[in-house]
């Protein structure tokens, strides 16, 4: 939940995506702004935190790098639960990787903060050869499912600024239209009527 | 420090471990963060002490139990229990013996130094399995007892050996409380891995059948030197000892069955071709086609962690990365329902460091299908178990922390979690987790963890009620705990502050709460599918009537609903009409459609369901919301009144610097005044002294003046008298001598002047004669100038007033001072 105070704003961040796209790199690319090639893996979820200034607003990230592996997904809740941020992460060398990125935003539509700022990234996009996944494909993906879509290298630091400060830009737009709920829920009555009168 | 050296890098020669190793890393080999170079310094030369002390302690302890366990073998097994009860009162007074002569216990430390090289040495050659060395055997024993075999060898006259000493050893050490708990907790320990073997359909093999547990619990608790063991283990374990110990501990060589590792290795070479899998491993192992494939997607993972473990560790070079590769490689096979989780390579790394390859083998098996069961597998269930518990107690430890968390809106799981699943590698300083590890191994379950979790929370609790928010709190519970260096303080206060936190309890607690991740799971897992049924059909209905541009995407979709969901062919059947083309299998028959019904409504039971729980999610959340806004509100106003008081203080406090500035001012002035008052008040007083000394001479001359005048007057008294006297002698001579004319007529003073020439005789009256005239003009000049009268008074007198005056002029000047 950010919460926005005096232009301070807390924003609970979350790192979600398949084992080996990026997840630690990225963090510590933003917040040490260091680089290992071989980054140790994450158990169970690692701990950041990092303030930026944007705007006229101070936003510090509490960032939580879950572990990539699936069967870690049971203990993802806990972490993105009240989450005002998301990052899902994808290694664009790698098509799977975006399968279960698609999979991690589904599953964040489904369960998280409706008004979540879900970012979605590409990364190791330094490896051009390697390429798998192109970027229209990724971009279209994420305009349909209301995400926003960023290239990153965290080897060459390209994009990893930029995507958290957009997330940040985007944190404080999200605070005053803080309960749409009332919206949606009638919004999905009304999908239920259909669907059952469609069913009888 | 040699032994640690040589543990890690058996290549490089015996040298100092301190200088052979770069200074970012410990004498393990991993590196120090930057952060802890300074404090893992400071603690480096404790840990050397450590370390000498207890391999020392060791060492005259296993001198002893080895003695015992020598002579013992050669006598019958059955009796054993009490042969054992015998020789450990001996090898008691062998050990008083050796703390008293320094000579051999010096001795029997080399002796254990080459034993360890020569193990050592064998670690990175091609031997893949090695025993345990003559003189840890009675501990290997001695634990091995809780692992249940399934290879039945010698069960039958173990258990005859069990049964036989049990009676009598139970009287004799029912009064310790320790042992006694530990035999409940084997107990419970069989208990579990009983049902849970009937729960997870059975893809361990080692933990087959569970046999006599009582007894074997039983026999456990009469081991004599246990608690003596268990004491030393708590003080931990010397390095070069550990990798055998913590064999030892986990039961490896009762584990090991031949061949058994080196048979699932052998399946590598037999996957690339499919027909002959079948058989290859037809027999006992269990593993089919499909658990080979599962395998094979594993081995993906497992090459991505390879060099994700511990990287640039000095003993893991290539060899070490291909023994890694193998060993997981093995375990997935061994135990299809875990496979392979990311943990689990850094367990296998550590212990490759410590022990050879295939033992490593049996002791991650006994790690992690004994101890860990159920921690690693696809649910992670009793993972999430155990944190629930773990939040249980530490409320109940903690209120004040918990209280605090709570406010901050920290879970405590959050940071648990982790710590809980890497047993505390790369969470504590190696030299901790390696503590940690003693005794957990030691103990053969999860007990330990939560005592370190618990002793975390005691240590680092009050630093964190300090903290403001989440962030912070969190940042500071990581950074302090990476940075618990002092492992004995740890352990001990794990150990000692947390006894009332056992299997038994832990048992209970996880019972307690094992329904609710089970229901939370499912719910999700259901909630989820129901997402994605809908999603699944809306996006297809919409990238189907937009382009087939997308169908990269819509395929892979597809492909993933169909897939992994068997209830959400309700919605692709009923969605089957507009996308018979799309979805390939267009069959629909009326019994399927009831079917189809059925299913559909049960899914529409489930969305309606998920909204329900939707809708309370967002209630929560908004409640939530409203509740941090009325914070901020307070926060707000708070901040403001903060502020006005602050600018009030400000203001007061200029006004009270304005106030002492003219205090100052008026304290000057008054100063000054008061100094002037202080001359003038001298000025006075010299004048006062001054006229005082005036007046008194003053007096003084009066005095002299009044004498001078009385003197005076008595001498014109005088004067008359002779005159008179004078006269009456003038008479008479006037009388006598007629013929003489008389003087008196004329000027007296001639006259009697002449008198006086004339008449020498009476001399004496003459003399008065001439004073008295002089005295007389001396008085008639002076009634016209009194004040120079005392000086030119009397000859005698003058001198005198001098003096004084003289006298009294010093006097002054030093009153003058004086003042």
């Amino acid at each position: 939940m950010a919460t926005a105070g005096n232009k301070n704003i807390n924003a609970k961040l979350v790192l979600l995506g398949d084992v080996g796209a990026g997840k630690s790199s990225l963090v510590l690319r933003f917040v040490k702004d260091q680089f290992v090639e071989f980054q140790e893996s994450t158990i169970g979820a690692a701990f950041f935190s990092q303030t930026l200034a944007v705007n006229d607003a101070t936003v510090k990230f509490e960032i939580w790098d879950t572990a990539g592996q699936e069967r870690y997904h049971s203990l993802a809740p806990m972490y993105y639960r009240g989450a005002a941020a998301a990052v899902v992460v994808f290694d664009v060398t790698n098509q799977a990787s975006f399968e279960r990125a698609v999979k991690w935003v589904q599953e964040l539509q489904a369960q998280g903060n409706a008004n979540m700022v879900v970012a979605l990234a590409g990364n190791k996009s330094d490896l051009l050869e390697a390429r798998k996944v192109t970027a229209e494909e990724a971009q279209t993906y994420a305009q349909e499912n209301g995400l926003f879509f960023m290239e990153t290298s965290a080897k060459t630091a390209a994009n990893v600024k930029e995507i958290f400060y957009e997330i940040a830009r985007r944190l404080p737009r999200v605070q005053p239209t803080e309960n749409p709920t009332g919206m949606v829920l009638p919004d999905r009555a009304m999908d239920r009527t259909v669907s059952s009168s469609c069913c009888a | 420090m040699k032994t640690a050296s040589a543990t890690v890098a058996a290549a490089s020669k015996p040298l100092n471990p301190l200088v052979a190793f770069e200074h970012k890393r410990d004498a393990y080999g991993f590196p120090v963060r930057p952060q802890h170079v300074q404090r893992y310094r400071e603690y480096a030369d404790i840990y050397k002490e450590e370390e000498e002390e207890r391999s020392d302690r060791w060492s005259s302890f296993l001198q002893g139990h080895h003695a015992d366990s020598s002579t013992d073998e050669p006598s019958a097994k059955e009796s054993s229990g009490n042969s054992d009860a015998l020789f450990d009162e001996s090898g008691k007074g062998k050990e008083d013996e050796k703390l008293g002569s320094d000579v051999a216990t010096g001795d029997a430390n080399e002796a254990e130094e080459e034993g360890f090289t020569d193990a050592e040495k064998s670690v990175h050659r091609v031997q893949l399995w090695t025993e345990v060395r003559p003189s840890l055997r009675s501990i290997e024993e001695l634990m091995s007892i809780r692992v249940k075999k399934k290879v039945d060898l010698s069960k039958g006259e173990k258990e005859d050996e069990k049964v036989k000493s049990s009676p009598g050893f139970d009287d004799a050490k029912s009064s310790k409380g320790a042992s006694e708990n530990d035999s409940e907790d084997e107990f419970y320990d069989v208990e579990r891995s009983d049902s849970q073997d009937g729960l997870s359909s059975d893809g361990t093999s080692v933990s087959g059948i569970p046999v006599a547990g009582d007894a074997t619990s039983f026999s456990e608790s009469t081991c004599p030197w246990k608690e003596e063991l268990e004491v030393l283990i708590r003080g931990g374990v010397p390095m070069a000892l550990r990798g055998e110990l913590w064999q030892a501990f986990v039961g490896v060589k009762k584990r090991r069955s031949k061949d058994y590792y080196q048979n699932l290795l052998a399946e590598d070479s037999s996957a690339s071709s499919i027909d002959q899998e079948d058989t290859q491993h037809g027999d006992e192992k269990g593993s089919n086609t499909e658990s080979l494939a599962v395998v094979e997607k594993w081995k993906g993972q497992i090459e991505k962690d390879l060099p994700r473990t511990f990287p640039g560790h000095p003993a893991l070079d290539d060899d070490g990365r291909n023994a890694l590769r193998r060993l997981l490689t093995a375990y997935a096979r061994h135990n299809p329902s875990v496979g392979y989780c990311q943990a689990m390579n850094f367990f296998a790394a550590l212990l490759l460091l410590l022990m050879p390859e295939e033992n490593a083998f049996w002791a991650l098996t006994g790690i992690i299908d004994e101890y860990f069961n159920g921690y690693y597998s696809e649910d992670m269930i009793e993972s999430q178990v155990d944190q629930l518990v773990l939040e249980e107690l530490v409320r109940e430890r903690f209120p004040k922390l918990v209280h605090h968390l709570d406010y901050l809106g920290v879970q405590v799981a959050w940071v648990t979690g982790p710590w809980f699943l890497s047993i505390f590698m790369n969470m504590l300083p190696w030299e901790s987790v390696l503590r940690v590890w003693d005794v957990l191994l030691f103990e053969g379950n999860r007990v330990m963890l939560f005592r370190t979790a618990l002793a975390l929370m005691e240590l680092y609790g009050p630093a964190l009620v300090t903290t403001k928010d989440a962030g912070d709190a969190v940042t500071l519970l990581q950074s302090l705990t990476g940075s618990t260096f002092d492992s004995s303080q740890l352990v001990l206060t794990a150990c000692m502050g947390y006894q009332n936190v056992h299997e038994i309890r832990l048992q209970e607690l996880r019972t307690k709460h094992r329904p609710a991740v089970i229901a939370a799971l499912e719910e999700r897992s259901r909630g989820l599918q129901a997402f994605r049924d809908s999603k699944g059909i809306a996006s297809k209905l919409y990238s189907f009537k937009q382009d087939p541009k997308s169908v990269l995407v819509d395929s892979s979709k597809v492909s993933l609903t169909n897939g992994s969901l068997s209830r959400s062919e309700s919605g692709s059947s009923n969605a089957d009409e507009v996308l018979v083309s799309l979805t390939g299998d267009g069959e629909v028959d009326p019994v399927q459609d009831l079917q189809a019904q059925v299913l559909w409504l049960k899914a529409e039971v489930c969305k309606l369901l998920e909204e329900k729980r939707s809708a309370l999610l967002r209630a929560e959340e908004l409640e939530i919301a409203l509740m941090e806004i009325v914070k901020q509100d307070n926060r707000r106003q708070l901040s403001a009144k903060v502020e006005e008081l602050e600018q009030e203080l400000a203001e007061v406090q200029r006004h009270l610097s304005d106030k002492q500035e003219q205090e100052g001012a008026m304290l000057q002035v008054l100063m000054r005044v008061e100094q002037e008052q202080k001359v003038t008040e001298d000025a006075r007083r010299f004048a006062e002294q001054d006229a005082e000394a005036q007046r008194y001479a003053a007096q003084v001359l009066q005095e002299k003046y009044e004498e001078a005048v009385a003197a005076l007057a008595e001498m014109e008294k005088r004067a008359v008298m002779a005159e008179s006297m004078l006269e009456a002698t003038l008479q008479y001579q006037s009388g006598q001598l007629k013929a003489q004319p008389s003087p008196r007529s004329g000027n007296q003073s001639p006259s009697t002047k002449n008198i006086n020439d004339q008449l020498p005789e009476p001399p004496q009256s003459r003399i008065s004669l001439l004073a008295r005239p002089f005295g007389l003009g001396w008085r008639d000049k002076n009634k016209n100038t009194t004040p120079e009268k005392p000086v030119e008074h009397v000859n005698e007198e003058k001198p005198k007033a001098e003096g004084k005056e003289t006298n009294s002029e010093p006097k002054d000047v030093k009153l003058q001072d004086a003042s």
